[in-house]
């Protein structure tokens, strides 16, 4: 599957009216969304791979099929993702930050009178695997090759180990879903955790306060990404068509965002 | 009397060159004003005046140089001058007296010039007086104002100017009685439609009363198509623009690190 995508870069003041204008834009409440990330980082030469290990009986064949062709592909850092809730942040009595009630979304940490606890054995996880952006392509959208398989839920890591996969680090992604025609609009920002003593090795068993993680850009900006996914990339047509949605959207945007193609090596996927 | 010699044959030809030239320059006015709707630009009218202006002196200059031979010189045809199919261009060279149109220009000419020298050995300005065949009367009589009428218009006319001034509610394309008679009817000699802003004005009033409490709208026309744009994110009150650059954020969301 190809993904053609466009980004802005959107300053913390901005983020609320861009909400709005999107809200107008698309018809639709956003969709807030939270979601650990965790990246993982290829360990071994392609090819030496078995897939017989503990961990993916769960898989069925189909997925399993096309998780073995993209791991073994080449030396690549890779995603697995996991969605998660506000409710799994641990509650403190710190309201949570003003900026992440404003989409409208319950605010569960409060309301919620059973403490709901975060249960990482439960956690479902995707892989999402992106190749590096078409090099040479003139068309001035981002365009790569990307694909996604469901994992079993709970403690990836030894799966992913098996797969000669070892974990580098993890964050958390905030942000609201809107969809616009074929174009899925993404406005989103990096949550990093608290510091801790101890450098992670591994993924948390548990999430701290919500209002305890810190942006990754101090200034709190957002990142808007406007992506369509093509099923076949060798269409030429299609892929055009996507990327004129694409421009149409950017055009739509323009007084209020520039949308432009990201720096190609800024998402290189490669392991050196 | 003597057969020109070849000097004074070029000195004729040379003058018939540079009235060619005056009349050429004048008829490309005249057509310019005649034919160009709308007006044709205040600066190609002002540069074609001064040809023009360059012309006469050039043509007076001339005259004047060789002042001598030309009021010497006598028309008469030769034997072999086609007087019979000719006859209207022969009366015209055997003419001794100016036509008789000709003749009030040069009158009214003269009077102007006179009356300027007049007016300009004594000091006054002679850029006020009025000369009677701008208003279209046959015979000058523009008669330029005493020191002390101008001094009495210049005390007059700014204050009335001020006040006639204040009377009117400025703004908009369009004078109230331009708009009591028909914009349609206005002819402005401008190639580019005039809109009647009267009807928006109203609105604009109210948006400037609360203009505290709405947000900063850049507005600006849209390049290359009619209509407006609006530029909802180019103002904010507090802005902070990002620290870290788009591309970093990108790396590190890809593979954890920043650089």
């Amino acid at each position: 599957m190809h993904e053609l995508l466009l980004f802005a870069s959107v300053p913390v003041h901005q983020h609320h009216e861009l909400l709005q204008q999107l809200a107008g834009l698309t018809a639709m409440q956003p969709r807030h969304a939270l979601e650990r990330r965790l990246i993982f980082k290829a360990y071994r030469k392609p090819g030496l791979i078995t897939t017989r290990t503990g961990g993916s009986q769960d898989l069925q064949s189909g997925d399993l099929q096309r998780v073995n062709k993209l791991l073994n592909g080449g030396m690549f850092y890779t995603q697995v993702v996991g969605p998660v809730s506000e409710a799994d942040f641990k509650v403190s009595g710190v309201a949570p930050d003003a900026d992440t009630q404003m989409a409208g979304m319950e605010d569960d940490s409060k309301s919620a009178p059973t403490q709901h606890a975060y249960d990482y054995e439960q956690q479902p996880w995707k892989l999402e695997f992106r190749d590096i952006p078409e090099a040479g392509t003139r068309s001035a959208v981002t365009s790569r090759v990307m694909a996604s398989a469901s994992m079993p839920r709970g403690d990836i890591v030894p799966s992913m180990n098996a797969w000669g996969y070892s974990f580098v680090t993890e964050y958390v992604v905030e942000g609201d879903i809107f969809l616009h025609n074929d174009i899925t609009i993404f406005l989103h920002r990096v949550l990093h955790y608290p510091a801790s003593d101890q450098e992670s090795r591994e993924p948390r068993q548990s999430l701290p306060a919500f209002s305890e993680m810190t942006t990754l850009e101090k200034s709190g900006s957002y990142v808007l990404q406007a992506s369509i996914n093509v099923q076949d990339g060798s269409n030429q047509e299609t892929m055009k068509t996507a990327s004129q949605h694409l421009f149409g959207l950017r055009e739509q945007l323009k007084s209020a965002v520039k949308l432009e193609q990201a720096d190609r090596l800024s998402l290189d996927t490669r392991a050196k | 009397m003597s057969t020109l010699s070849p000097d004074q044959i070029k000195v004729l030809e040379q003058s018939r060159q540079r009235l060619v030239q005056l009349t050429r320059s004048l008829a490309s006015l005249i057509s310019s004003l005649n034919q160009s709707d709308p007006l044709p630009q205040w600066s190609s009218l002002q540069s074609q005046a001064s040809i023009i202006s360059n012309n006469l002196i050039s043509v007076s200059d001339h005259l004047t140089d060789h002042r001598d031979l030309l009021t010497s010189l006598v028309a008469y045809p030769g034997p072999e001058y086609p007087s019979r199919t000719q006859a209207n261009t022969l009366e015209q060279l055997l003419r001794t007296k100016l036509d008789p149109r000709v003749e009030d220009w040069v009158a009214r000419g003269r009077t102007a010039g006179t009356e300027a020298a007049a007016v300009s050995t004594s000091g006054f300005n002679p850029a006020i007086s009025i000369p009677g065949s701008v208003a279209g009367h046959s015979t000058g009589t523009g008669r330029p104002l005493s020191e002390a009428q101008l001094a009495e218009l210049w005390e007059w006319a700014p204050i009335e100017a001020n006040q006639e001034a204040r009377r009117r509610n400025w703004g908009g394309n369009f004078t109230l009685e331009e708009r009591e008679q028909g914009i349609e009817n206005v002819v402005t000699g401008l190639k580019k439609e005039l809109e009647d802003d009267e009807g928006s004005s109203d609105e604009e009033d109210e948006d400037e009363e609360d203009g505290e409490e709405m947000d900063i709208v850049g507005v600006h026309r849209k390049s290359g198509g009619s209509g407006l744009e609006f530029d909802i994110a180019a103002h904010h009150a507090h802005a902070v623009q990002p620290v870290v650059p788009l591309g970093d954020i990108l790396r590190y969301m890809t593979t954890g690190r920043m650089s």
